[in-house]
C-alpha cells in the first residue's frame, strides 16, 4: 500500500495526465453519446478531486512532519480547527446530504409553514365543518425536522440542496478569481517595467468598477443563470489577489535563486511555473479561504434581491422567501441566515488560521 | 592551456538611479584561458560582482544597464546577442554560484527535483539517468551520503552543504566557465577549505576555467593563476598571482597586502587602509584611490593614470608607474 502510494505521488505529474484524460474521454463520452448520465459539474469536481489528492494530499501525507507541525500550529486556533471542522461538515453535507433528505422542490399544501421540531406554533387554519377560521397550535413534526416554508416545502432539503449550491458558487468564482489573480499578479511581477504599468492599471481600473453593478447588468441581459453568475463574480474578483501576488512575487523575483536559476539558463516561463508560482501557493490558499465567504455573501445578496438563478434553491432565495412570511413563520428567514452566518464565520476562522500558520513570523 | 575562451574588452555597466548615474563597472577587460582561475579582487561594493552579473546579461534593468563593452565567448557577443543564444550559453558554458547559497535554493522544492531538474533541462537525460548523474555529482562535490540527501529540502541542509549542492548544480552540465561568486564568504573556515579543495579539484581535472570573485588575498593565493585588483569599479592592478602579491604596484594593492594579518609577528593592531571607498555616484576627477593614498602626488587629483605595464602581463594604473 505504502510502496503503491509512493509510486504514484512520484510520478504524479504524469498520474494528473493519465486520468485527465480518463475523465475527460469518459466524460465526453458521457456528454456526448451515453445522453449525460452525470452533469458536466461533476467531472470537473471529480477532475479538482485528483488534482488535491495528488498536489494536496499526497505531499501532507508524504512528509509527516512538516503536516504535523503545521496541524499543531493550527490547533493552537480552536476557531480555526472549528471553521475546518464546520466546512469538512458542509461539505459533506453538500456532497451525500441530497441523496437523503426530501425533494426540496416536492410543493405540500397541506404541511405549509410547520415549525421546527421541539417548536409550536399557533396557526389560524379554516375549518370546513364550522365554516370559519380557528387558531390551532401545530407543533413540530420528525419529517420536517427543521420545519416547512409556505408552500410546504422541507426546510432541511432545501438547505442542504442550498449549501451545494453555495459551495459551488464560492469554490468555481474563487477558482477562476485565484487562477487569473495569480497569472497577472506573477507576470506583473515578473516582466516589471511598463508590462507591469500596464497590468497594474487595468487592475486598478478593474477595482474601482462597481462590479455589483456589472452583476445586475449582465443578468438583466442574460437572465438569472447560475453559471454566469459565477463567471461574472470570477472575471471582476481577482483584482485584490492579484495585487496581493505581485507584490509577494516581487520580493521573491529579488531573492538569490530566482537569479541563480537566471543564471543557470532558465527560461522567463520556467522561473514563473517553477520558481515564483509554487513559492506563492501558501499566500493564495490563504487568499482563497479568506474570498469564499465574500463570493458566498454575493450570491445569497443577489438571490435576496431577487436577482439569484429562480432555478436553483440556493441560501439566499430561501431567505428572501423568508423575510415575507417573518411574522407567520420567522425560522424559514432564521435556518438559512444561521447557515450563511456560520459559513461566513468558518472560513475567515480557518483562513485567519492558516496565515497564522503559514507564517513563520507569527509567534506560535 | 592557451585558448582563451572569454575575452571581456572595456566593459562598463552603470545603474541609472534617481540620485546620479552609479558606474558600477567602468572599464574592465580580461582575457580568461582554458583552465585558468582568474581572481576578482576589492572591498565591498568596488563592482566584482556586478562584473560577473554583467558577463551572463544579468543585471536588474532598469535600473542597471551595460553601456558599452564586449564579452565575446566562442564567437559570440554576450552583450548582444539574443536572449535565445544567451539562454544557451547560461549553465551549459559559463555557470555562475552565488554568494548566498542560504537564499540561492529554491526552498518549496527538494535538492534532488532541483539538480536533476537542471540535469534534464540542459542535458535532456530522462527522469532515471538525470538522477543517477544527480547522485553521482553531489558525491563528486563532496556531499555525503548524497543518495538520502536528494530529498532533503533546503531548510534541512547546513549553509556548506547548500553551497555544494549549488556546487554540483552549476556543473551539471559541465560548463566550460565557472563564475564564483565569493564561495566561501558565509561559510566557517573548515568548510571553506573543504569547498576550495572541489574548486581545485574541478580546475585540475575537468580544466575548467574559473572565475574567483573574493576579498580574500588568501584564497587568491590559493587557487589563482591571475588577478585583477578593482577599486571603485575600476581595475588598478592586473597581473599574475605570484607577481601581484610578491610585487604588487598600486598603492591599494600594497595596502590590501599589508592588512593581512602576519603570523610571524606579533602586533596587537591589524592594519588597515584608512578612508571608506568612495561614493560612485558623481566621481571627482583624477585617480580614485587618490584621497586615501599614502603617496599621492599633486597630479593624482586632476588626472585620470592610464594604464602601464610594469613587467610581461603585469600592468597597474597609477601616475607613480
Amino acid at each position: 500500500m505504502d510502496r503503491l502510494v509512493s509510486k504514484v505521488g512520484k510520478n504524479r505529474n504524469l498520474v494528473l495526465v493519465l486520468a485527465i484524460s480518463l475523465l475527460g474521454f469518459v466524460g465526453l463520452l458521457d456528454i456526448f453519446v451515453v445522453d449525460k448520465v452525470f452533469a458536466p459539474i461533476v467531472y470537473f469536481y471529480i477532475a479538482f478531486g485528483i488534482v488535491l489528492l495528488l498536489y494536496g494530499v499526497y505531499p501532507l501525507y508524504n512528509n509527516r512532519r512538516l503536516t504535523r507541525y503545521y496541524l499543531d500550529r493550527t490547533k493552537r486556533n480552536r476557531l480555526a480547527i472549528f471553521g475546518l471542522a464546520f466546512i469538512l461538515f458542509l461539505i459533506l453535507l453538500a456532497v451525500i446530504g441530497p441523496f437523503f433528505t426530501l425533494d426540496p422542490t416536492a410543493v405540500s399544501f397541506e404541511e405549509k409553514n410547520l415549525p421546527p421540531l421541539g417548536f409550536t406554533i399557533e396557526q389560524s387554519v379554516y375549518d370546513a365543518e364550522a365554516g370559519k377560521l380557528v387558531t390551532v397550535s401545530v407543533p413540530g413534526t420528525i419529517r420536517h425536522l427543521l420545519g416547512t416554508d409556505n408552500k410546504g416545502r422541507d426546510m432541511l432539503a432545501m438547505l442542504v440542496s442550498g449549501a451545494r449550491v453555495s459551495l459551488q458558487v464560492g469554490l468555481l468564482a474563487t477558482l477562476i478569481a485565484l487562477i487569473l489573480g495569480t497569472i497577472i499578479g506573477v507576470i506583473s511581477a515578473y516582466l516589471g517595467g511598463w508590462a507591469d504599468n500596464i497590468l497594474m492599471r487595468f487592475t486598478d481600473i478593474m477595482m474601482t468598477f462597481p462590479f455589483f453593478l456589472l452583476l445586475v447588468f449582465i443578468i438583466f441581459i442574460f437572465g438569472p443563470n447560475l453559471a454566469i453568475i459565477v463567471l461574472v463574480i470570477g472575471l471582476t474578483g481577482w483584482t485584490g489577489a492579484a495585487r496581493l501576488i505581485r507584490s509577494e512575487a516581487l520580493s521573491l523575483r529579488s531573492r538569490e535563486f530566482v537569479l541563480a536559476s537566471k543564471g543557470l539558463g532558465a527560461s522567463g516561463s520556467r522561473l514563473i511555473f517553477a520558481h515564483l508560482i509554487p513559492n506563492v501557493i501558501s499566500l493564495v490558499i490563504v487568499i482563497a479561504t479568506l474570498s469564499i465567504p465574500g463570493v458566498i455573501l454575493a450570491e445569497a445578496a443577489l438571490s435576496f434581491i431577487g436577482l439569484g438563478d429562480p432555478t436553483v434553491p440556493s441560501w439566499g432565495t430561501v431567505l428572501k422567501a423568508g423575510q415575507q412570511t417573518l411574522d407567520t413563520a420567522w425560522w424559514v428567514a432564521v435556518e438559512p441566515g444561521l447557515m450563511l452566518f456560520l459559513t461566513v464565520l468558518a472560513f475567515n476562522f480557518l483562513g485567519d488560521g492558516l496565515r497564522d500558520a503559514f507564517d513563520p513570523k507569527s509567534g506560535l | 592551456m592557451d585558448i582563451t575562451l572569454l575575452k571581456v574588452t572595456n566593459l562598463r555597466t552603470y545603474f541609472f538611479t534617481r540620485r546620479g548615474v552609479v558606474k558600477a563597472v567602468d572599464g574592465v577587460s580580461f582575457e580568461l584561458k582554458r583552465g585558468e582561475c582568474l581572481c576578482l579582487v576589492g572591498e565591498s561594493g568596488c563592482g566584482k560582482t556586478v562584473t560577473a552579473l554583467s558577463l551572463l546579461r544579468l543585471i536588474d534593468s532598469p535600473p542597471g544597464r551595460i553601456v558599452a563593452g564586449e564579452v565575446r565567448y566562442d564567437r559570440l557577443d554576450l552583450i548582444t546577442c539574443t536572449q535565445e543564444e544567451l539562454r544557451r550559453v547560461r549553465g551549459k558554458e559559463i555557470a555562475m554560484i552565488f554568494q548566498d547559497s542560504q537564499s540561492a535554493l529554491n526552498p518549496v522544492f527538494t535538492i534532488g527535483d532541483q539538480v536533476i531538474e537542471q540535469i534534464k533541462l540542459h542535458l535532456g537525460s530522462e527522469e532515471r539517468e538525470a538522477r543517477r548523474q544527480a547522485i553521482s555529482l553531489m558525491t563528486e562535490v563532496g556531499m555525503p551520503d548524497a543518495e538520502r540527501a536528494m530529498d532533503y529540502y533546503p531548510h534541512h541542509l547546513s549553509g556548506g552543504m547548500k553551497q555544494r549542492v549549488m556546487i554540483a548544480m552549476s556543473l551539471s552540465c559541465d560548463p566550460k566557465v565557472l563564475i564564483a561568486d565569493e564561495p566561501t564568504t558565509a561559510v566557517d573556515v573548515t568548510i571553506k577549505a573543504q569547498i576550495m579543495d572541489i574548486f581545485r579539484i574541478l580546475k585540475e581535472k575537468r580544466q575548467m576555467s574559473l572565475i574567483f570573485i573574493t576579498h580574500d588575498l588568501s584564497v587568491v593565493a590559493e587557487i589563482g593563476d591571475r588577478a585583477i585588483v578593482m577599486y571603485a569599479g575600476k581595475p588598478c592592478e592586473t597581473g599574475t598571482v605570484t607577481e601581484i602579491l610578491k610585487h604588487p604596484r598600486h598603492p591599494y594593492t600594497i595596502g590590501l597586502i599589508n592588512c593581512l594579518p602576519d603570523a610571524s609577528v606579533t602586533t596587537t593592531r591589524l592594519t588597515s587602509i584608512p578612508g571608506t571607498p568612495p561614493d560612485l555616484i558623481g566621481l571627482p576627477p583624477g585617480c580614485l584611490f587618490q584621497p586615501r593614498c599614502p603617496q599621492a602626488m599633486p597630479i593624482c587629483a586632476g588626472k585620470e593614470p592610464q594604464e602601464s605595464v610594469v613587467s610581461e602581463g603585469h600592468t597597474v594604473r597609477c601616475h607613480l608607474y
